[in-house]
């Protein structure tokens, strides 16, 4: 049989930012898969050493939309961890509070173009709907849909008073029962199982090779999430069961995400139980000194990693994150070995790709 | 970060090396190895590979910001079961080579790849790393070159692009007098 290459990107109908797939096909099967990025390299990093360290939260919640609230509120972790500041408690309770929401409508969205990948467009539109829901608590806690401007060094930007309390309630009570509702659909309905189950595995022992992250490690059935093995803000406070499947298929990987959002909605009804009262930032901030720090956090796609070095100026000597996609890319050589030619934009939206993140 | 030495995974990895532990606020475990130079690198990685470590991220950086060609410092991350050790390693101007990890952490391979790119770093034991993110006709180690901030957001160079632009481009003559 004649083996040819067909490309996939930078600029393709199914991939939403640009990346080059060069896909090597024998027949309708993928035999071989070259992956070439850097087509959105904005030398953020580079930017970060030449503003000052509150300059920088303003930089790192515009590197990507979906994951807006993990990269400041790491960043400020970072800061806070080599200048030793604490945080008060109930802005622990804030910070969790806004990365759920944000983990919420990030894998909501997901499995939503999950579906409209399928050509299921209706199942497409009432996720989407409930996500809504999702984007509509942000924009009437936070004044804007996707950046949250939550954070700062030593704590949050927000409050919540009585009344945005009970709209929370009333909206995450009202996003539980769809949710369930479309969760049996993805775990049973005939036509998403026929086209995700037994598609795109990354056996556990590629998973752990590869050193993959997020709902994409535990969907292989590695049980690790940062917000358990290494709790930051009021997480260790909170209760909740880290996802995992046995599959390692596509549909793993979207039960995993679907069961992190009803989660997310738990976590947030536990930080509005638990909050005590009090302030949401120190009275005042020490100097940065030199010296370096590492924070982690479990963004909607992983783990998320910043490494910070300060020389004692205003401005970080080095700052560095590694964000979850960016180990999970290589996964898809595995998963997409010897798949079918139209599973390949499934395969791909399993992993979750943030371009933007990656590249930075 | 205050500063323990207890609960430490890492102790028993490395019982013959120093390391420095450090709790964050939450009591999270970070661990600081700082090794004496690069060929020190490959056996610690074994050992770590050989307890289960995964490697989080490598971080290289020049120890004078904005210095080309100086002393550098290449930063290693790694987790244990929720525990992060962060193994440093110097390179100097006249040795800017290092050990590749891609045989005991296959997952170093992108970012081996980008801090060769960006930093002029070379790597043994490894094919020679594919340019990862920038394209072949940039520079490479661009990332040791002091680049104005004005400039690499375009502020200062708007008029070159379009000239740049306008003599490559067969426009028609009313589209540049529009521009």
């Amino acid at each position: 049989m004649a083996t040819y290459s067909i490309p996939v990107g930078p600029l393709h109908v199914a991939l939403e930012e640009p990346m080059y797939f060069r896909v090597d096909i024998e027949g309708e099967t993928v035999k071989g898969l070259e992956i070439s990025a850097g087509h959105v390299h904005r030398g953020m990093e580079s930017l970060a050493l030449q503003r000052n360290y509150f300059q920088n939260i303003t930089l790192t919640e515009r590197l990507c939309s979906l994951c807006s609230n993990s990269h400041p509120c790491t960043y400020c972790m970072a800061v806070e961890n080599v200048a030793g500041i604490d945080i008060p408690e109930r802005a622990r309770y804030l910070r969790v509070m806004a990365d759920e929401i944000k983990r919420l409508a990030s894998n909501l969205f997901n499995v939503g173009i999950m579906a409209h990948t399928i050509g299921f467009n209706s199942l497409f539109m009432h996720v989407m709907e409930i996500r809504e829901q999702a984007q509509d608590i942000k924009e009437g806690v936070y004044g804007n849909r996707m950046d949250l401007a939550a954070n700062c060094i030593g704590g949050v930007k927000y409050d919540l008073d009585d009344g945005i309390e009970s709209f929370l309630r009333t909206q995450l009570e009202e996003m539980k029962r769809p949710l369930d509702e479309i969760y049996q659909i993805y775990a049973k309905d005939p036509l998403i199982t026929a086209r995700t189950k037994g598609i795109g595995i990354l056996p556990k022992k590629d998973a752990v090779r590869l050193g993959v992250v997020g709902p994409v490690a535990r969907g292989s059935g590695i049980a690790y999430d940062v917000r358990d093995k290494a709790p930051y803000s009021a997480y260790d406070q909170l209760s909740f069961t880290v996802q995992t499947e046995e599959a390692a298929d596509v549909r793993s990987r979207a039960l995993v995400r679907l069961r992190e959002a009803m989660d997310a909605i738990s976590l947030m009804e536990q930080c509005l139980e638990r909050m005590p009262k009090g302030p949401t930032v120190p009275d005042c901030l020490p100097e940065i000194p030199p010296g370096q720090s590492v924070a982690r956090s479990e963004a909607p796609r992983g783990e998320l990693i910043y490494y910070l070095k300060s020389d004692g100026t205003d401005r970080p000597q080095r700052l560095k994150w590694r964000v979850p996609t960016y180990m999970n890319w290589e996964a898809l050589h595995a998963m997409m070995h010897n798949c079918k030619i139209s599973d390949i934009p499934l395969i791909i939206n399993s992993i979750d790709p943030c371009i933007s993140c990656t590249e930075r | 970060m205050s500063t323990k030495t207890t609960d430490s995974p890492f102790e028993s990895i490395f019982p013959d090396r120093t390391i420095v532990h450090t709790t964050d606020s939450n009591g999270n475990i970070f661990g600081w190895l700082a090794l004496p130079s690069a060929a020190a690198l490959p056996e610690t990685a074994k050992r770590l590979a050989a307890h289960g470590a995964r490697l989080c991220a490598i971080t290289a950086f020049n120890e004078e910001k904005f210095s080309c060609g100086g002393n550098m410092e290449l930063v290693y991350n790694f987790d244990l079961d929720g525990a992060v050790l962060n193994v440093s390693i110097p390179v100097t101007p006249d040795d800017r080579c290092v050990p590749s990890l891609v045989n005991d952490f296959t997952n170093a391979d992108w970012h081996e790849r980008e801090f060769a790119e960006l930093f002029e770093v070379k790597l043994t034991g490894r094919d020679a790393p594919k340019r990862l993110f920038l394209d072949p006709d940039i520079d490479s180690g661009v990332f040791n070159r002091l680049i104005p901030l004005s400039s690499m957001m375009n502020g200062a160079s708007t008029k070159r692009l379009w000239e740049t632009i306008f003599a490559e481009t067969s426009m028609p003559d009313w589209a540049k007098e529009a521009k």
